[in-house]
């Protein structure tokens, strides 16, 4: 199945949050949330509305000895991986293509290594497709900095993909005012400016493409962060708040 | 830890996701009591839903990194994250369940001859999912909007919910027929998304 309808989609992503998708489309379900962030996208919507329900479940104390078991489960896999773990500037980030050529073995450890290595640096639809895939996925990557040099912004999207997923950097929030907002934009080599989306301020979120990242990035080189009062600018103010280089990691 | 306890569950989780496990050992802290009652309230029994917390938790830990605050600019509660991985493992285990009944009995019937399903045993913990269905709409002040569905609907979008039934397990405790439940699901599920979404609640 393609799974190209966007009714469709809807309709399996929530009975996929809800449970009552089972079996054989349930697993196949799986599979396509996976490969693709925009199903991931819909299913989290329907999780965060169902979710809503749960609220009312009157809460129950487990025995001591789950969280003994959870930690045993979870503490010693961290004190390995710490241990594997290298600080390291943030240009690192481009390192790890080595290793996917290479082919990620034990992929888990390796990633959840690299991960610790570089914060924040792989996530979501990135750190999925290693960890399940154990390779690097084909896609943009633009690490944005701020006036002072500092990485603030990871901006990544599968090649294939429609979506581009945000991660801010840091400690602190980007800084934006109640009636502002952050506005990301794409800065082609031969044309006009054209905006992504907006960013949040802190933590990290993702923004749908009309078009797939392929089509779209393939010719931008620069991405910028403005400030922007207006709901839809046509081109970014002179506001810069961060910049950066796009790339097309392989 | 003192540190920890000022920080938002976002922020933990981001924690978490770094490798930090005095983050995650202030999630479960935070969200162990509620997840415990949506395990339970779905298994039916402490045993099992403790099996299931401690998957789901093993998961949040691994997958810390996978959660996204914001999608298409709507944000997407943590608590709601956690809910989802804890419902999907709990689901995990009643399928189990249902596939070791299933070999032991193909086709349990009753004294009445009626088919007995996996929710007898999970109907049992008090309160019923109808009630808890009309508890979050009420808290969620979508009350209103909601009742504009007939019960047959809510009841089955709660008996789906709460208990983790299928549309045929549905359908055998309702006694009506499957794809009579399904419509009823479907037409549920859009009705709690216009109500949600009209509340602002959710996307």
């Amino acid at each position: 199945m393609r799974y190209t309808d966007a009714r469709l989609l809807d309709a399996l992503a929530s009975a996929y949050a809800l449970g009552t998708l089972e079996g054989g489309a349930r697993r196949r379900f799986e599979r396509l949330m996976r490969d693709r962030a925009d199903v991931r996208d819909v299913v989290a919507q329907w999780e965060q509305r169902l979710g809503q329900l749960a609220l009312s479940v009157p809460q129950r104390k487990p025995s001591a000895d789950l969280w003994r078991a959870i930690a045993a489960r979870t503490q010693p896999a961290q004190a390995q991986q710490a241990r594997q773990a290298r600080p390291s500037r943030w240009t690192s980030w481009l390192r790890p293509a080595g290793f996917g050529f290479g082919g990620l073995v034990a992929g888990v450890i390796a990633a959840s290594a690299l991960f610790l290595a570089v914060p924040g640096a792989f996530i979501t639809s990135d750190q999925l497709a290693m960890r399940t895939g154990e390779r690097l996925p084909q896609s943009y990557v633009g690490v944005l900095t701020d006036t002072d040099g500092r990485g603030r912004l990871l901006v990544s999207s599968l090649r294939h993909g429609r979506t581009v997923t945000l991660k801010v950097l840091g400690a602190t929030a980007l800084p934006v005012s109640g009636d502002e907002r952050l506005v990301l934009w794409a800065l082609p080599a031969d044309a006009a400016p054209f905006a992504i989306g907006t960013v949040p301020a802190s933590g990290a979120g993702t923004l749908t493409l009309p078009d797939t990242s392929e089509k779209l990035l393939s010719k931008v080189s620069r991405l910028v962060v403005t400030r922007e009062r207006s709901a839809s600018p046509a081109a970014p103010s002179a506001d810069v708040v961060l910049s950066g280089a796009c790339a097309k990691l392989w | 830890m003192n540190r920890n306890i000022l920080m938002s569950l976002q922020d933990l989780i981001a924690g978490a996701a770094r490798g930090d496990h005095a983050c995650f050992a202030q999630i479960y802290e935070r969200t162990h009591l509620h997840l415990f009652g949506v395990a339970v309230r779905m298994l039916g029994n402490e045993q099992a839903a403790e099996d299931v917390l401690q998957e789901a938790y093993v998961s949040i830990w691994k997958n810390a990194g996978g959660y996204r605050s914001s999608v298409d600019g709507q944000e997407i509660q943590p608590i709601t994250w956690l809910i989802a991985i804890v419902r999907n493992k709990a689901l995990d285990a009643l399928r189990a369940r249902k596939r070791r009944n299933t070999h032991e009995q193909p086709l349990a019937t009753g004294p009445d001859g009626e088919a007995e399903t996996e929710a007898d045993t999970a109907a049992d913990p008090a309160p019923g999912a109808a009630q808890l269905f009309d508890q979050a709409m009420h808290a969620l002040r979508i009350d209103g909007c909601m009742s504009a569905l007939d019960g047959s609907f809510r009841q089955s979008l709660a008996l789906a919910y709460y208990q983790g039934l299928s549309h045929t397990e549905v359908a055998a405790q309702m006694n009506a027929p499957l794809g009579t439940v399904k419509a009823w699901i479907r037409r549920g599920l859009d009705k709690l998304r216009a109500c949600l979404s009209a509340q602002g609640v959710a996307p």
